[in-house]
C-alpha cells in the first residue's frame, strides 16, 4: 500500500460523512458502507463524488 | 512448556518488571478506550508492553478476557521476545531476524485435549464473535477489527501460510478478510487458486501467542514455505500444533495460542471494510475484500486477547525489522562495504531506509541506494551515509543530508515508478572535492573518561535556592 491510492471522495446521503473509497468501487454493483451512520449505498446515490 | 504469550508475560514481569504495565479499570470497545490510552502513553513516551486486566465485549457485557498491546513497541522488546538482549536491539536484531528466516524447525502434533486452546470450543449455534474484545481505534475506523495473523493451508502443495491480515467485524458469525493484492499477495494467492476451482477457503486467525510467532509470521519467506517451520526458528522450539475443530483433521492450529476463530472463506465472497487507520496513520480507502462464515472460536478459559495499535510504534517495528537483514544481505553481495540498514518509524517502517557504507568509490552512494528499492515496492526514500553515521539515529541522518549532499547533483530518481518516482540521496562525504571533517571529541579522552566518576551526586555545585536568595547575576 502507497499512501497514493487511487481513491475517491464519497459524502453518505444520509448524514453527510464524508470519507474515501478504492477506485474498484466506482460505478459498482456493490453498497458502500458509511462509517460513521452504517448506511449502506451506491456511489451514484451520493450527493458529492470527488475525483 | 512450550513458549505461549502468558509465559512470555511472565517472564517479562519477573525479569523486566518496569516493562510493563496493568492497566485495571475495565475497557469498552465502544468507547475507543484502548487507544484513548495507548496515545496517551505514546504521547508520555512511555513504551511499555500494556495489559488491560477487563474488557467488555461488543454489546457491553463484561467478559473474562483480558488484552496485551504494545509487545512489539521497541526493537528492545523485539530483541528480547527472540531471546536477544535488548542491547542488540539495533542492528544485530535485523541480523538474527535475517538468520531465523533461514532456518526451519518442524513443528510438533498434539492432540487436541493437550491444546490449551481447546479449553472452551463454541461451534455451530455457540458462535458468537459479539462476545470477544475487539477494537476501533482511531475516529473514522468504521467498526470492531481483529488485528492479528490468519493461517491458511494450500491444500495441493502442502504448505501453511501465515500472514498479518486484519479482520473487520460484520455480524456474529461474519468477518471480513482484510486480504488487499498489494499487501497479502500470500493469502490471497491461496484463495484465488481456490476460487479458479470454485472451492472454499478454510481459515484460521490466531489471536494471541508468544510474540515470536508473530515475529516469525512477519518474516519475508516466499510463497511456497510452510511458515509454521519458520515460526518455529524464531520460537527456537517447534510451533506445537493440532487438529482444527471445524476444518478437519488435516488442518492444523497454533495448540499454545490464546484463541482461535476458525471459518470458511466462500468462494468469490466480498464484502465492504475500511475506513481503517492503517500503518501509512492514514485512513486505508473502502474497499470491497473476501469474508470469513466463522464456524469455530476455541479459547483458553481465560484467554488474552492481542492486539496492535495499528499506525503507532510497535506496528512499524513489525514492518521494518523484517526488511533490514534481508535489505543487509542484499545489499551485501553487490556490495561488501555495507555496515548497517534501518527503516525508521518517520517512514512507517516502510516507505524509507537508511543505509551506512564504507564508501571506496565516489559512485557507491548512488549505487547503494538503488537496491533496496529494488527489493521493496512499498519504498519511497533511501538516504545512504558514510559509515560514521548511525542510521539509528535520525538526527545523524539528516544531519549528514543537509551537510554532504549537494543537492543539485546527489538526489537521485528512480522514474517511471507506480504512482511516484523513488529518491536516492547519497549523503556520503564526497571523494572528489575538499570537504571539512567532523569535529568529534578524541576517542582517547572518552575511553578515559568514565563519567559516573565524574558526577557529584551530591548537591549540585551553586545552585542552593537560599544562598542565592535577593541577588541577581550581573548585579
Amino acid at each position: 500500500m502507497s499512501v497514493r491510492e487511487d481513491i475517491f471522495w464519497v459524502a453518505c446521503p444520509k448524514c453527510g460523512e464524508k470519507f474515501y473509497c478504492d477506485v474498484q468501487l466506482r460505478h459498482g454493483l456493490i453498497k458502500l458502507m458509511c462509517p460513521k451512520c452504517h448506511h449502506r449505498f451506491l456511489d451514484s446515490e451520493s450527493p458529492q463524488i470527488i475525483e | 512448556m512450550s513458549k505461549d504469550l502468558r509465559s512470555y508475560l511472565a517472564e517479562l514481569e519477573q525479569h523486566w518488571p518496569d516493562a510493563s504495565l496493568r492497566i485495571g479499570r475495565e475497557v469498552d470497545p465502544r468507547e475507543f478506550h484502548v487507544s484513548a490510552v495507548l496515545q496517551h502513553l505514546e504521547n508520555r513516551g512511555d513504551q511499555r508492553v500494556v495489559r488491560f486486566h477487563k474488557s467488555r465485549d461488543l454489546e457491553g457485557r463484561p467478559t473474562d478476557f483480558s488484552l496485551a498491546y504494545n509487545l512489539f513497541v521497541t526493537r528492545e522488546l523485539c530483541a528480547r521476545a527472540i531471546g536477544l538482549a535488548p542491547a542488540d536491539a539495533k542492528m544485530p536484531l535485523s541480523l538474527e531476524f535475517s538468520r531465523r528466516e533461514a532456518k526451519r524447525i518442524e513443528p510438533e502434533i498434539v492432540p487436541p485435549s493437550r491444546a490449551p486452546v481447546k479449553e472452551v470450543v463454541r461451534t455451530s449455534r455457540d458462535v458468537d464473535l459479539s462476545r470477544v474484545p475487539m477494537f476501533r481505534y482511531h475516529e473514522q475506523d468504521i467498526g470492531f477489527y481483529l488485528t492479528m495473523v490468519a493461517v491458511m493451508k494450500d491444500s495441493e502443495e502442502n504448505f501453511y501460510d501465515v500472514s498479518f491480515c486484519k479482520n473487520l467485524y460484520v455480524s456474529p458469525k461474519r468477518l471480513t478478510v482484510s486480504l488487499q493484492r498489494k499487501l497479502h499477495k500470500h493469502l490471497l494467492n491461496i484463495v484465488e487458486k481456490n476460487e479458479e476451482r470454485d472451492r472454499e477457503t478454510p481459515v484460521a486467525m490466531v489471536i494471541g501467542h508468544h510474540p515470536a510467532f508473530y515475529l516469525g509470521a512477519g518474516a519475508l519467506t516466499t510463497f511456497g514455505n510452510d511458515d509454521y517451520g519458520t515460526i518455529g526458528s524464531f520460537l527456537d522450539e517447534p510451533v506445537r500444533l493440532t487438529p482444527s475443530e471445524t476444518l478437519g483433521e488435516d488442518f492444523l492450529v497454533p495448540a499454545d495460542a490464546e484463541m482461535i476463530v476458525e471459518g470458511i472463506i466462500p468462494p468469490h465472497s466480498a464484502e465492504i471494510e475500511n475506513p481503517f487507520g492503517e500503518f501509512s496513520r492514514y485512513y486505508q480507502p473502502q474497499v470491497a475484500v473476501p469474508y470469513v462464515d466463522v464456524t469455530a472460536i476455541t479459547f483458553r478459559r481465560d484467554a488474552i486477547v492481542q492486539g496492535i495499535f495499528p499506525g503507532h510504534p510497535g506496528h512499524f517495528n513489525l514492518g521494518s525489522i523484517p526488511k533490514e537483514g534481508s535489505l543487509y544481505r542484499e545489499i551485501k553481495r553487490v556490495f561488501p562495504g555495507v555496515q548497517a540498514v534501518h527503516m525508521p518509524h518517520s517512514g512507517v517502517g516502510r516507505y524509507s531506509c537508511y543505509v551506512s557504507i564504507k564508501k571506496r568509490r565516489e559512485e557507491d552512494g548512488k549505487l547503494v541506494g538503488t537496491v533496496p528499492h529494488v527489493f521493496t515496492n512499498q519504498l519511497q526514500f533511501v538516504v545512504v551515509v558514510d559509515d560514521d553515521v548511525d542510521v539509528f539515529n535520525e538526527q545523524e541522518v539528516i544531519w549528514a543530508a543537509v551537510t554532504r549532499a549537494r543537492f543539485d547533483k546527489d538526489i537521485n530518481f528512480m522514474k517511471g515508478m507506480p504512482r511516484s518516482d523513488r529518491v536516492i540521496i547519497d549523503a556520503t562525504v564526497p571523494f572528489n572535492e575538499p570537504f571539512p571533517r567532523k569535529a568529534v571529541v578524541p576517542r582517547e579522552a572518552l575511553e578515559a573518561c568514565v563519567l559516573e566518576e565524574w558526577i557529584d551526586h551530591g548537591k549540585a555545585v551553586g545552585a542552593a535556592p537560599s544562598a542565592r536568595k535577593g541577588k541577581h547575576v550581573g548585579s
